[in-house]
C-alpha cells in the first residue's frame, strides 16, 4: 500500500484517503457556453504525467492538494488547499432574461 | 454500591455490555461510570499496568471548532500550543487535543470533578456584539464520541492489531494525537500515561461504541487484556 | 511395509527425537516427531507418495521439501491444498493425498494418463465446441475433475486475525545473506523485522555442504543466530511467509492464522534461489528430487531419503550432494555429471576419494517405475552428444532416488512485485535482478552471490545500503563485495532431454511434457506471455518455479532467439496461496446502533441495516410482519406512533456565511430564511443530479442544523467541506448526526402526548406552527424541536443529545401509554410516507434523475446567481424532458402490488420502471411513484406495468399526496 503525506497528519496509509478529482477552475457558469459547461463537468483531462488533484483523509475530512504523477505513480508533493485558494470566492448574479449575454 | 445506569437520563454508550461484566457503576456528573468490577481493585490495577480497556464515555468532555475557537479558549484560561495533533494539559488534568488549527477537543480529567467541560460549555454564547467576534462554535463531543481509556504495558501491541499508525511508545510520544481508523472507523488516539503506565484514550463514533468495544476485547485476548473499571486507572496514579 | 528412514543424531536439526507425535496420512496410522512435516514424517516411514497429479493423475512426492512445488499438496480436513512438505505434524492430524479416485496409490482415474496423446495443449479451446450441445456432456466430467483438493462448503470460518508491524528495514530470507544484512542494518540502531519461513534461522547453512567436511554451514549458521540474538532492534518472523511486497515497501506476510502487514522504509530481500529440475522421460516419479530436497530431508529432519541413489548434476554442489548421501548411508550408485568436463574442485576430489562412480558428459534420459507405477526403480543413463540429445545404449542403473543439481534460478518474485526488471546473464545462464526500485535491495543467490563468503558478503553490503535508505546513521562508506560471486558453472544452460515418447515433463502442476510447449509455439504463441496462457506452463500452484526457465530456453531454441531477448513472465503476489480467511481476518465490519436501539429489541423490533445503522423494520414476529405494519400506519393515521429516526444525517453549519453556504449547495434559497422555521433543502451535483435532501432548520441568524438522509450524509459532509476549501466563506460545518438521537412522535394525538413532557415551548399551532423548529426541553432533556411532515400527520421531530435518546424514548413511551402510543418501524414509514407521496433520494431518484424530471422544479430558487447543478439544470430544462416521475394509483383492486423496478411498457417499449408502490391501507388501494414516458405523465394517463411473471396491471397517473391532499392533517 501506497503512503500519502497528509498536511495536517503526516503520512499515511493511502487506504485513509479518497481521490477528489483533478482540480480544475469552474468556468464562470453564467456567462459559458453549454459545450463549455459539459466539458466542465464531464470531462477528465486523464493526464498522463503530472496532475493536481484533491485528495481528502478520510478520518478528519480534511481536504488539500497533491501533485501526483500518473506515470511513475509516484506522490512528489501534498500541500493545504490554502495555498492555492487564498480569498474568498463570489459569484455575480446572472444577467436577467433579455439582458445581453442570456 | 452501584447504581442502576437507568436512573439517570444521560447513561453510557454500552452500560449494558459492562454491567453483563460485572461492572459496579456509581454515579459522576449525572451518568453512571463503571468504578470496577468484580474482584479484588489491586488485581484490577496490576491488570491496568499489563493491558486495560475502561470506558469513560459517561465522563465529561467537550469541544470547539471554528474561526476564533483556540482563542476564545485561551481567554478563558486554557493553555493551548501551536501544533495540531497535539494534546497540551490543563492545571487541572484536563487535556486540550488540538486536532486541527481551529479545533480543539477537551477532555475532563479522570477525577469527573474539574467541571472544566460544564464551564466553557455554559460560558459560550452566540452573543450581541454585532459583528460578531469569532469565538468558534461549540460541538457535542460528550454524545458524538465514545470515550475509551486503554492502559498497560501491552496496549502498543493490541494496538497493531486494530490500527495501522504505529503507536509504539518510542515513535508515538505521550501526548502525540493520531486522527485515523481503528478498526475501520474514523477515530481519535491521544497517547497519555499514568503513573508511567502507558495510555491511550480511544475517541470513536458513540452509535459504534458496542462494535469497537467489542473489537478491543478480542484484539486485547491473547495478551489476557481486560475490562477494568475508572479507580484502577485512577490508582495507576497521575499524568 | 513401514521402513525407518530415521537418521542417527546430529541428522535432524529441527526435529525433537523425545517428542514422538502420531497421525494418519490416507487413513494409515503413522509416528513422526515434533518438528517434522508431514512429508518429512512420511519419509520417515518410508512413504513417498504424497499426492497425484492434477491432469494425468502421475504420482507424485517430495521435489524441494521447501514448500515451492505443487507435488505435496495434501488435504487435511477441510483444509485442501496444504503444502505436506512446510506443514508440521500435530498429534491427530488427518492428512490425505489430493487428485484421485479410489485409493491414492491405486488411483482409477490414472487411465486418463492413456489418453494423453488425445489431450494436447490448448486442448481446452480446442475441444468440447463440436458438435453443438458437446460441452454439456463434457462440462459436469471436467468440473468433477478440475480444481486442487475439495471445498468442504460447511467448514466453519476460523479465527484468523491481522497485524500491523513497523521496521525500519525488513529482510526477508533469513539464510546467510538475510541474516548478515539484518546483522550489518541493526548495528546501526535500525529496527529489523526478519521474515523467514523456516522454524530456525539459517537457510541453505542448515543443510547445504559448503566444503569437503561439511561443518562449515552449521558453525556460520550458529555464529550468526548468536549475534542476532543480541540485537534487541532484531524482530524475528520464523515459519513466516512474505506473499507480497507493495507500493512504498509495504509487505504482507503469513504466519499460522494471523496476516502481518509490515511497512518498512527499507527492504532486503534474501530469498535466494530456486534449484530446477532437470528434464528427462518421467523425471516426475516419486525418488526423483532436487539435491537440496535430499539435503533438506538429512540435515534438517534426519530423513534417509533413499537406499540407492543417483546424482545428477551439472555442478559441484552436486558432488556435495553425493557426499551428503554417502555420509547418510546412502548408496550412491553413480553420480551423472552433465558436464564434459567437471571442473575439478575439494568436492569432485571428495568424491573421487570414496570411489564413487562418476559418468560425465552424461545425462539420464529415462526413469522407470517400480511395478507399483508408485516409485522409482531404475534410470537409463546415456551419452550426451548434444544440446538436448544423447547416444542410443544406454546404461541401466537400478536406484531409488535421483537427486537433480543441475542448476538454479533466483527466488525473485518479491523483486517481481516490487516492479524490479530481471535480465539473463550469458555466462551464468541464470536470470538476474538488472533494475531495482529505490529503498529495495536484493542480496544473495536471488542477486547472484553463491560462495558463501561472497554471500555473507553481498548480505553486508545490502545491510548498509538498506540501513541507509531508511534513514539511519551508517559509517564508512558503501562496502564492496570482493568475493567471486560463485555463479559460473553452477546452472546448465540446456538441462531438457526431450524423449520421443513424451514424460518429459517441464511443468509438473500441469503435467505439461516437452512436445506441449513446442506445439505451442507452432500454434503462434512465441511470445513468453502467451505462451504461458495458451499452455498453461507456470499457472499452477508453484507459478512456474520449476518451469519458467525451461519453457523460455525452450521458447528460445524453437523461435532461434537468445533467452535474453525473451525475458521471464511476470510475477504478481501472493507468493505463496494465500486463504480468504487471512485476507478477512477479524472481519471490522463496524455497525451503528442509536441510543434506542435494545429497546427496539426489547419491544420485538425486527431489525434492518439501513447504512451502518441497524434499524426497526417494524414491531412483531415475522410471521404477522404485514399485519404489524398495517396496525403501525393506522396508529399514526388515527392515534400516535413513535418512530427512531437518529439514523437521520444531521449538521451543524454555523458562521456569518452559514446561509450563502447552504445557497451555494442547495436548490433553494436561504438567506431570507426566518429564525424558527426549517425550508427543504435538495441538493444535486454538477450535472444536476439529485444526490440527498432534507431540511434545514435555522435556530439562529448564523446557526442551520440541516438534515441529510442516513445514507448520504457524511458523503453530503465531504462535500460541504470540500466546496469551502475552495470558497473560503466563514462558515463552519460540523457533523452532528451521531450525537443526536432522535424520535419522530407523529399522529392526530402527538401534541397531547408531547405536553405533557414539554412545557418550555408554546406548542399550540398558532405559536409552533408545521414547518417550526424551536428549541426547548422534553422530559427535562435539552431539545431541538421540528415539525415536519414526512409522514403527513401532525407530528414533531424531537433531537437530543444521543446519550440522553434512551432516556427520552422510555419518557415518551410512558406518557404515550396513556393515548395507547405504538413504536412504527421503517416499513410503516415507507408506507405512511408514500401515501403523501415524498420521494425517498436513492431510491425514487437514480444516477441520472434531475429535479425537473422528479417534478421538484418547485425546489429550484430563480433568483440566485449560483449553485451547485445550476447552471446544468437550466440546460437540462431547455430540452425536452425524457421521462418523468408521477405518482399512481392501481384501480383493479386484485392486481399484485408492483415491485421495485418493475417495468413501465409503452407499445412494447420500456418506457420506465416503478420506484416505489405499497398498498395503502388508508386508501385501500395499491399506490406508487414511477418513471414514465412525458407523454403519459398528465393525470388520470393510464399506463401498463409489468409484474413479475409478465403479467400486464394498469396504473393510472394521479397527482400526489394521494393522502390528504390540500396537507391539513400535518399543519393541524
Amino acid at each position: 500500500m501506497k503512503i500519502m503525506n497528509c498536511p495536517l497528519n503526516g503520512p499515511r496509509n493511502i487506504s485513509e484517503f479518497a481521490w477528489g478529482g483533478e482540480l480544475r477552475a469552474m468556468p464562470d457558469p453564467n456567462t459559458c457556453g453549454a459545450h463549455e459547461w459539459a466539458d466542465y463537468v464531464f470531462l477528465e483531462n486523464n493526464t498522463a504525467g503530472m496532475v493536481r488533484e484533491w485528495w481528502c483523509h478520510v478520518p478528519t475530512s480534511f481536504w488539500f492538494i497533491a501533485e501526483r504523477d500518473t506515470v511513475s505513480d509516484e506522490i512528489v508533493r501534498t500541500y493545504r488547499a490554502t495555498e492555492v485558494f487564498k480569498d474568498r470566492v463570489e459569484f455575480k448574479t446572472a444577467p436577467l432574461p433579455g439582458e445581453p449575454g442570456s | 454500591m452501584s447504581i442502576d445506569p437507568t436512573s439517570l437520563k444521560r447513561r453510557g454508550f454500552l452500560y449494558r455490555v459492562l454491567a453483563e461484566a460485572g461492572a459496579e457503576f456509581g454515579e459522576i456528573g449525572g451518568a453512571a461510570v463503571a468504578l470496577r468490577y468484580r474482584g479484588s481493585i489491586e488485581e484490577e490495577t496490576h491488570k491496568a499496568r499489563h493491558l486495560a480497556i475502561a470506558d469513560l464515555s459517561p465522563l465529561p468532555r467537550c469541544g470547539f471548532k471554528g474561526n476564533g475557537a483556540v482563542e476564545w479558549l485561551q481567554s478563558q484560561g486554557l493553555d493551548i500550543g501551536p501544533d495540531s495533533n497535539k494534546a497540551y494539559r490543563q492545571p487541572n488534568g484536563a487535556l486540550a487535543a488540538r486536532l486541527a488549527p481551529t479545533e480543539i477537543f477537551l477532555i475532563d480529567d479522570l477525577g469527573g470533578e474539574g467541571r472544566l467541560s460544564a464551564r466553557l460549555d455554559a460560558a459560550w454564547s452566540w452573543g450581541k456584539e454585532k459583528p460578531r467576534k469569532p469565538c468558534g462554535y461549540p460541538m457535542p463531543r460528550a454524545d458524538s464520541h465514545a470515550w475509551f481509556a486503554l492502559a498497560g504495558a501491552e496496549s502498543p501491541a493490541m494496538f497493531s492489531k486494530i490500527c495501522g499508525v504505529d503507536l509504539r511508545t518510542h515513535r508515538f510520544p505521550d501526548l502525540a494525537i493520531a486522527q485515523t481508523s481503528v478498526a475501520k472507523m474514523n477515530a481519535i488516539v491521544i497517547r497519555e500515561d499514568r503513573g508511567g503506565v502507558p495510555g491511550y484514550h480511544l475517541l470513536a463514533d458513540s452509535a459504534s461504541a458496542e462494535y469497537l468495544w467489542a473489537c478491543v476485547i478480542d484484539a486485547m485476548e491473547e495478551f489476557g487484556g481486560a475490562a477494568v473499571g475508572l479507580e484502577a486507572l485512577r490508582r495507576l496514579g497521575g499524568p | 511395509m513401514i521402513a525407518d528412514n530415521r537418521l542417527p543424531e546430529p541428522y535432524g536439526r529441527l526435529i525433537d527425537r523425545r517428542r514422538p507425535i502420531d497421525f494418519t496420512f490416507e487413513r494409515r496410522a503413522y509416528r513422526g516427531l515434533a518438528g517434522d512435516t508431514i512429508a518429512s514424517a512420511l519419509g520417515a516411514n518410508g512413504e513417498w507418495l504424497l499426492s497425484r497429479s492434477f491432469k494425468y493423475r502421475r504420482p507424485r512426492g517430495v521435489l524441494t521439501m521447501a514448500g515451492q512445488d505443487g507435488n505435496t499438496l495434501v488435504q487435511i480436513g477441510s483444509e485442501p491444498n496444504v503444502l505436506a512438505d512446510l506443514r508440521p505434524i500435530a498429534e491427530g492430524l488427518a492428512a490425505e493425498g489430493q487428485n484421485y479416485d479410489g485409493f491414492l496409490n491405486q488411483d482409477r482415474g490414472r487411465v486418463v494418463e492413456r489418453l494423453a496423446r488425445f489431450m494436447p495443449v490448448g486442448f481446452y479451446y480446442k475441444a468440447f465446441f463440436k458438435p453443438k450441445g458437446a460441452w454439456k456432456f463434457w462440462e459436469p466430467i471436467i468440473r468433477n475433475r478440475a480444481g486442487l483438493g475439495k471445498v468442504d462448503v460447511h467448514a466453519h470460518h476460523g479465527y484468523f486475525d491481522k497485524q500491523y508491524l513497523f521496521a525500519d528495514v525488513a529482510v526477508i530470507g533469513g539464510g546467510p545473506a538475510g541474516m548478515s544484512a539484518a546483522l550489518q542494518a541493526a548495528s546501526s540502531g535500525a529496527e529489523i523485522v526478519l521474515i523467514d519461513d523456516m522454524p530456525e534461522l539459517g537457510g541453505s547453512l542448515g543443510y547445504a555442504r559448503f566444503e569437503s567436511q561439511g561443518v562449515r554451514g552449521a558453525a556460520v549458521a550458529s555464529r550468526l543466530r548468536r549475534r542476532l540474538a543480541g540485537h534487541k532492534n532484531v524482530t524475528v518472523l520464523s515459519n513466516c511467509t512474505c506473499t507480497g511486497l507493495y507500493g512504498d515497501n509495504w509487505l504482507a506476510a503469513v504466519a499460522g492464522q494471523r496476516l502481518y502487514k509490515i511497512r518498512a522504509k527499507s527492504v532486503v530481500v534474501a530469498t535466494g534461489s530456486l534449484e530446477q529440475p532437470a528434464v528427462f522421460r518421467h523425471n516426475d516419479l516419486p525418488g526423483i528430487m532436487m539435491g537440496s530436497a535430499a539435503q533438506r530431508l538429512i540435515h534438517l529432519y534426519g530423513v534417509k531419503p533413499g537406499r540407492k541413489a543417483v546424482v545428477l548434476t551439472a555442478n559441484a554442489d552436486g558432488y556435495g550432494v553425493a557426499l551428503d548421501l554417502d555420509d547418510a548411508g546412502v548408496e550412491v550408485e553413480a553420480v551423472v555429471d552433465m558436464r564434459e568436463a567437471p571442473v575439478a574442485t575439494i568436492m569432485t576430489r571428495s568424491v573421487a576419494n570414496r570411489r564413487i562412480r562418476v559418468l560425465a558428459g552424461h545425462t539420464i534420459s529415462e526413469a522407470i517405475e517400480n511395478r507399483h507405477g508408485e516409485h522409482l526403480a531404475a534410470v537409463l543413463v546415456n551419452r550426451i552428444v548434444g544440446e538436448g540429445r544423447y547416444e542410443r545404449g544406454a546404461t541401466i542403473v537400478g536406484c531409488d532416488l535421483v537427486c537433480m543439481s543441475v542448476g538454479y534460478t533466483p527466488a525473485g518474485q518479491l523483486l517481481h512485485h516490487a516492479g524490479a526488471r530481471f535480465a539473463y546473464d550469458e555466462a551464468t545462464h541464470m536470470f538476474q535482478p538488472a533494475e531495482l526500485p529505490a529503498g529495495v535491495l536484493a542480496s544473495g543467490s536471488v542477486n547472484g552471490a553463491y560462495d558463501l563468503d561472497a554471500v555473507l558478503a553481498e548480505g553486508i553490503r545490502a545491510g548498509w545500503l538498506a540501513a541507509r535508505d531508511a534513514g539511519m546513521p551508517v559509517t564508512g562508506s558503501e562496502p564492496v563485495a570482493s568475493y567471486d560471486s560463485g555463479a559460473r558453472d553452477l546452472t546448465h544452460p540446456w538441462p531438457i532431454f526431450p524423449h520421443k515418447k513424451g514424460k518429459d515433463f517441464i511443468d509438473f502442476d500441469e503435467d505439461l511434457q516437452v512436445k506441449d510447449l513446442v506445439n505451442a509455439i507452432a500454434d503462434g504463441y512465441d511470445d513468453i506471455e502467451l505462451l504461458k496462457r495458451y499452455s498453461t506452463v507456470g499457472m499452477g500452484p508453484s507459478q512456474g518455479r520449476h518451469s519458467g526457465v525451461a519453457a523460455v530456453r525452450v521458447l528460445a531454441k524453437e523461435t532461434g532467439r537468445p533467452v535474453s531477448a525473451l525475458g521471464v513472465t511476470t510475477q504478481r503476489p501472493p507468493y505463496r496461496p494465500v486463504k480468504f480467511g487471512h485476507l478477512g481476518g477479524r472481519g471490522f465490519e463496524p455497525v451503528r446502533y442509536t441510543a434506542m436501539h435494545h429497546r427496539h429489541i426489547e419491544l420485538g423490533g425486527r431489525m434492518m441495516l439501513a447504512g451502518l445503522w441497524l434499524r426497526p423494520a417494524y414491531y412483531g414476529v415475522p410471521a404477522d410482519r404485514d399485519k404489524a405494519i398495517l396496525e403501525e400506519v393506522l396508529a399514526v393515521r388515527r392515534n400516535v406512533g413513535l418512530i427512531d429516526v437518529s439514523t437521520l444525517g444531521g449538521l451543524d453549519v454555523r458562521g456569518p456565511d452559514a446561509a450563502e453556504l447552504l445557497n451555494r449547495l442547495y436548490t433553494f434559497a436561504y438567506a431570507k430564511q426566518p429564525v424558527g422555521r426549517s425550508r427543504y433543502v435538495l441538493m444535486t451535483d454538477q450535472s444536476g443530479v439529485i444526490t440527498d435532501d432534507g431540511v434545514a432548520c435555522r435556530f439562529h441568524d448564523q446557526h442551520f442544523y440541516v438534515t441529510a438522509t442516513t445514507g448520504g450524509v457524511d458523503a453530503v459532509y465531504r462535500h460541504m467541506l470540500f466546496w469551502n476549501a475552495q470558497w473560503r466563506l466563514d462558515v463552519d460545518v460540523a457533523n452532528v448526526t451521531a450525537a443526536y438521537a432522535g424520535v419522530n412522535l407523529a399522529g392526530p394525538k402527538s401534541r397531547a402526548v408531547l405536553s405533557r413532557l414539554c412545557s418550555d415551548v408554546d406548542l399550540s399551532a398558532e405559536a409552533f406552527p408545521y414547518m417550526g423548529v424551536r428549541q426547548g426541553t422534553v422530559a427535562g432533556i435539552p431539545a431541538r424541536l421540528l415539525r415536519v411532515g414526512f409522514v403527513g400527520e401532525l407530528g414533531y421531530e424531537i433531537h437530543v443529545p444521543a446519550s440522553q435518546g434512551e432516556a427520552l424514548w422510555d419518557a415518551i413511551m410512558a406518557v404515550g401509554a396513556l393515548e395507547d402510543i405504538r413504536p412504527f418501524g421503517v416499513e410503516a414509514q415507507r408506507v405512511l410516507r408514500l401515501e403523501k407521496g415524498h420521494i425517498i433520494i436513492g431510491q425514487d431518484t437514480d444516477g441520472l434523475t434531475h429535479p425537473l424530471e422528479a417534478g421538484m422544479g418547485w425546489a429550484i430558487a430563480k433568483n440566485k446567481p449560483f449553485f451547485i447543478g445550476g447552471r446544468s439544470i437550466e440546460i437540462q430544462g431547455s430540452k425536452a424532458l425524457t421521462r418523468k416521475l408521477v405518482g399512481f394509483i392501481v384501480d383493479d383492486k386484485s392486481a399484485p402490488v408492483p415491485d421495485e423496478c418493475h417495468l413501465v411498457i409503452h407499445r412494447g417499449e420500456i418506457v420506465g420502471r416503478v420506484t416505489s408502490a405499497v398498498r395503502s391501507p388508508t386508501l385501500d388501494a395499491t399506490v406508487g411513484l414511477a418513471y414514465v414516458a412525458p407523454a403519459q405523465a398528465t393525470p388520470d394517463t393510464q399506463f401498463e406495468i409489468k409484474v413479475a411473471g409478465g403479467r400486464m396491471i394498469r396504473g393510472r397517473v394521479i397527482s400526489p399526496p394521494f393522502y390528504d391532499p390540500d396537507n391539513k392533517r400535518q399543519a393541524m
